[in-house]
Formats: structure tokens, C-alpha cells, sequence
């Protein structure tokens, strides 16, 4: 391993992220304006942090103005990811019935046109009990489900591409506000990037896992190597004194391209906030390389950032 | 290289031409194509007794009709690729059972124009005869897919038994438009005729220039139709004519036909 680079003082290990193919999709919600679409976007992307036990990895792209919606309202858009195309499928119909059907005004598109087709409002409309009816407008099928505020419009596909899940950043800190600080400025630079999502709650998590577990079980268990509690405990601590805080931020994106464009905004506002800020060291989540294809370095996304 | 076959005089009986399309053409020579088979009644008679052929630089799918041929029916019965442009009006039944390609007659159009399309584009200048996008007689289907784009007008029973696809008039359609439509979008830019929508079990009529005569098998629905209708509106504005305002416009919409429980809807913009 090569030394460390330093940028505003803040140390960039020689370290990379590795990733994993993933299954992903883009799906676009509007609604009669800007709020309702967002608590369907909400609903529909919640409780979807991590494959592990949530069946996908789902959050907001971003907010749309109405003139870049199919239907002329405001609306949301929002992907998400499974390890499987046919998880996916059940993940998008359940969450779509459940979450976007039953909120108020609200019509779903599918946010992709080339890929595999999978089923948006295809099963959902049986919902209608046979008064539902489909329209084709150029070339695409809609459904119209009779709801009690009108009827509820839902395309009949959606389209899924390889995705790239698990791009990675560990923001290593001082103490928990500086490492908020930095996560959230990661954060928000890394929402202006377009095809990626963070899928933690406020695209952060805290607890940050290794595969495997001494308990045969579990599949995942606590990244020991940066928990400042086990600094002088765990034979793997990767923690220096004065390092008592870590935050990861975990990104998701439809190519590998975006994963990096995404990686690379969080490190460049990361390090902008400098030493001052209490950000001491940023790392990258892997598993010696072996495990995911995408490999993302931290290093080579700081020299093409330049 | 492209086929330019130029009637000599309008024929004394009708002509089928059925037989002339660019794929059947491709690959012939000029005495080759002078000698195809024409029907005429009975009779089978070389094309050169008709037509004076040309073979030209342009694209090799493309074959253009010249001359008086109102009176030549089934143009481009059943293609299924290329490009075939009429100057002039033509006969009954164009565009027959058209799975791709596209046509364009520059002029009127006959009997049962489009009628059984599953795919391409049909485009008449003109005016279209009854029965236009509708089955043959006898059958029970009738346009199954493509577009029928009509520039002036089209008369009775457009659409009759249509199951998908557009049929867009930027005229006025005749009575009984949309008659038995299975499903589909047929949008008329004028007005409609009596009876729009008769027996329609679902699929769209839009009649984007104003009110049709009120039918009591159709029901008024108050709904929020706003989502379908600015997809629809959207789609058909690009057409222009009377449709270009349409997603600037609000829509009533009438559900029905109610006498054969039919879910069709006419949409009537404001």
C-alpha cells in the first residue's frame, strides 16, 4: 500500500471501494403537486437501506418540475435496486401497490425506456376489479385504475438495467459533529450527481458492516475495523488515536460511470471543509477485491477530479 | 432505384392493384415489371397496357403512383415494408391490411381506406370514403395496429371494430364514428356525425372541434381525467392542426356505451 495522500490536510487512504452488480430501476411519481409525490416517493422508499434485510436499495433521485414530467405535474423520482431481476420485479409491484396506488392523486411512469421490461402496473391493475381500462400512447401501455379520487395511472412496464451497488466512503473524524458535518456536505454534493442514490437514512450509515459474522446466522455483522470502541481491541482496528468517530456513506447508481461521478463530488466536498472541520481521514470500504468487479480508488477519482 | 409507374388514362373498369408493391418490384427489371399481371374484372392484363414505367435514382423501396386512379383499387393491399406515394386520388381499400411501410396519397381516398391496418402509416391528403380503418365486410376485426392520418375529412362508420392503433381525422367524421371500437384512440380534429360511439365497448373518441349530438348510451363522468388526458393531448398535439392547443385545454369526457356495457369514452375538449 502506498502512503496516503493528503488533501487540505485531510488524509485520502490508498484504499478502493468494491461494488457489485445490481439489478436497478428508475421509476417517476407525480402528483396533483410537488408534497403529495414526495410522501409517495417516501413511502414508496422506505425501508429499503440495504439488500441484507430490506429485499432492495431504494431512495429519491430528485425532485422534477412539472415540465419535466410525462404528465406536465410535479413530481419525483426515484430507483432502486435489487441483487435480482426478479426481486426486483416483486420489490417494485409491492411497494408501488402499496405506497404510490394508495397515495393520493398520484400517477407512476417508468423512468428508463431501454432494458429488460418488468411489471409496473401490469398486475396492479387487477386492483380495478375489471372496471380498469388501458390506453396505448405511442407505443406505451397505461393502465386506469378506478380509485375514490379519480382513477389511478400507472405504465404498464418499467425497465431494468445493470446497476452498480456498494460505491462506498468512510468519512473518519474527530468526533460525531464533525463527522456529520462532513458526511452531510458529502451528501449533498453527491445528491447534485444524477443516476445515483444513497439509500441510508439521510444517505449515511453508522453502522457499517463486514461480511460475515462469528454468529453462523448472520450474514453481516459491525465493520470492527472502524469501531472506534474496539480501537485497541479488535486485532483488525484500522483506527488511529484521535479518530473516535466514523460515518459511511453507501452509493448506488445505474453505471459504473455515475458510481464514481458520485464518489468523487463526496470526496471533493469532503476534503473542501479541511482539517479545521474535524474530518481527519477518508477511507473506502472493501473485501481484498475478490468479491465485487467494480473497484473504485480513491486515489484515481481524486486525479480525474482534477 | 425507385419505380414511377404513370397511369396512360383512367381505366374503363376498376383496376386491382394489389400486386404492385415495392417489395414485388424490387430486384425487376423494366420489362419485367411492364409485364407483372394486373387484374381487371376477369381479366389478367400486362401492366404496361396501364402504366408507363420509370425506374429512377431514389430509394429502392420507394414506388410512386401518377395519374387519374380513382378508379384503381386495394394500392398497397397488405404491405409490409417501404414506401408507396400516390399523386393524385385513388380507389377503394388502400392500405388493406398493411402491416409496416408507410403510404401517402396526395388526394382523396376511397371505400374502406385502411381497413384491417396492423401496422405502418397511411396518410391521404384528401378526404376518406365510409368504412374507413374499419374490417372487411363479413369480418369481425378491424384495424389491429399503425396509423391512419387523414387531412380532410372521412365519412360514415370510421373506425368500425377497431382494436388498437390511432386513426386521427383533421376534418369532421361522418355518423357512427367509432361504431363497435374494441379499443384504440381515434381522434377526429372537426366534429363527428350522429351517433359517435355506437356500441363502443372501449377505446377513445376524441372530437377536438366541439360537442357531438347527445347520445343517451353515454354517461357523463366528473372525474380527474388529467394524468390520461395530458399523455393523450401531448401525443396528438404534435399532429397540429385542431389538435396542437389540445394539452392547453380542459376535457369533459362521457363513458360509455353504456347500452353493450361498453367502457369506452368519449372526450370532449373545451
Amino acid at each position: 500500500m502506498t502512503a496516503a495522500l493528503e488533501v487540505n490536510g485531510v488524509l485520502v487512504d490508498d484504499e478502493f471501494a468494491e461494488a457489485f452488480p445490481m439489478k436497478g430501476t428508475r421509476l417517476v411519481i407525480t402528483a396533483h403537486n410537488a408534497d403529495w409525490a414526495r410522501h409517495a416517493a417516501v413511502a414508496a422508499t422506505g425501508f429499503a437501506t440495504s439488500v441484507i434485510a430490506c429485499g432492495c436499495e431504494a431512495a429519491i433521485e430528485r425532485e422534477l418540475p412539472a415540465e419535466q414530467t410525462p404528465d406536465g405535474r410535479p413530481g419525483v423520482s426515484v430507483l432502486i435496486f435489487s441483487m435480482s431481476g426478479k426481486e426486483l420485479a416483486k420489490q417494485v409491484e409491492r411497494r408501488v401497490g402499496q405506497c404510490v396506488l394508495t397515495c393520493p392523486t398520484t400517477a407512476i411512469f417508468a423512468g428508463l425506456d431501454e432494458g429488460e421490461a418488468i411489471a409496473l402496473g401490469k398486475n396492479l391493475r387487477f386492483f380495478g376489479d375489471g372496471w380498469q381500462v388501458s390506453k396505448v400512447i405511442d407505443g406505451r401501455r397505461y393502465w386506469r385504475v378506478p380509485v375514490m379520487d379519480g382513477e389511478f395511472v400507472a405504465q404498464e412496464t418499467t425497465a431494468v438495467i445493470k446497476g452498480v451497488g456498494g460505491g462506498n466512503l468512510l468519512l473518519i473524524a474527530r468526533d460525531v459533529p464533525s463527522a456529520l458535518g462532513a458526511a452531510e456536505a458529502a451528501v449533498a454534493a453527491m445528491r447534485q450527481v444524477p443516476n445515483v442514490i444513497m439509500p441510508f437514512p439521510g444517505g449515511v450509515v453508522r453502522s457499517g458492516s463486514k461480511v460475515g459474522s462469528k454468529y453462523p446466522a448472520l450474514s453481516a455483522s459491525t465493520n470492527d475495523a472502524f469501531c472506534p470502541s474496539l480501537m485497541g481491541l479488535s486485532p483488525r482496528s484500522q483506527l488511529q488515536p484521535g479518530q473516535d468517530c466514523v460515518m459511511e456513506i453507501v452509493i448506488d447508481g445505474l453505471s459504473e460511470a455515475d458510481v464514481a461521478a458520485a464518489m468523487r463530488a463526496g470526496l471533493q466536498a469532503a476534503t473542501a471543509r479541511g482539517t479545521g472541520s474535524g474530518l481527519l481521514r477518508i477511507s473506502a470500504g472493501n473485501y481484498g477485491g475478490k468479491l465485487g468487479p467494480f473497484h473504485f480508488h480513491l486515489h484515481k477519482l481524486l486525479e480525474t477530479a482534477q | 432505384m425507385s419505380w414511377t409507374l404513370t397511369l396512360k388514362q383512367p381505366p374503363a373498369l376498376r383496376l386491382d392493384l394489389r400486386a404492385l408493391l415495392p417489395q414485388a418490384l424490387a430486384g425487376r427489371s423494366v420489362a419485367a415489371v411492364e409485364t407483372l399481371s394486373l387484374w381487371q374484372g376477369r381479366q389478367s392484363l400486362p401492366l404496361a397496357e396501364f402504366f408507363k414505367v420509370e425506374c429512377g435514382d431514389g430509394p429502392e423501396d420507394l414506388l410512386v403512383l401518377e395519374g387519374e386512379l380513382a378508379r384503381c383499387d386495394r394500392i398497397g393491399w397488405q404491405l409490409a415494408a417501404g414506401r408507396i406515394e400516390v399523386r393524385g386520388s385513388v380507389g377503394d381499400l388502400v392500405g388493406t391490411g398493411m402491416s409496416g411501410g408507410e403510404i401517402l396519397v396526395d388526394g382523396n381516398a376511397g371505400l374502406l381506406a385502411g381497413c384491417e391496418m396492423q401496422g405502418g402509416r397511411l396518410t391521404v391528403l384528401g378526404d376518406v370514403g365510409d368504412f374507413a380503418a374499419a374490417p372487411l365486410p363479413g369480418n369481425m376485426e378491424g384495424v389491429r395496429g399503425g396509423v391512419l392520418l387523414v387531412h380532410g375529412r372521412a365519412g360514415a362508420r370510421l373506425a368500425d371494430r377497431m382494436r388498437r392503433g390511432l386513426v386521427l381525422v383533421h376534418g369532421d367524421a361522418g355518423d357512427f364514428a367509432a361504431s363497435r371500437l374494441v379499443a384504440g384512440t381515434v381522434a377526429v380534429g372537426g366534429t363527428a356525425g350522429l351517433h359517435p360511439g355506437f356500441h363502443m365497448r372501449r377505446g377513445t373518441l376524441l372530437c377536438a372541434g366541439g360537442g357531438v349530438a347527445p347520445t343517451p348510451s353515454f354517461v357523463p363522468t366528473r372525474h380527474e381525467v388529467g394524468v390520461i388526458w395530458q399523455l393523450l393531448a401531448r401525443s396528438l398535439a404534435g399532429y397540429g392542426g385542431a389538435f396542437a392547443g389540445l394539452p392547453g385545454r380542459r376535457v369533459r369526457r362521457l363513458a360509455g356505451d353504456v347500452a353493450t356495457g361498453g367502457r369506452g369514452e368519449i372526450l370532449l375538449p373545451d
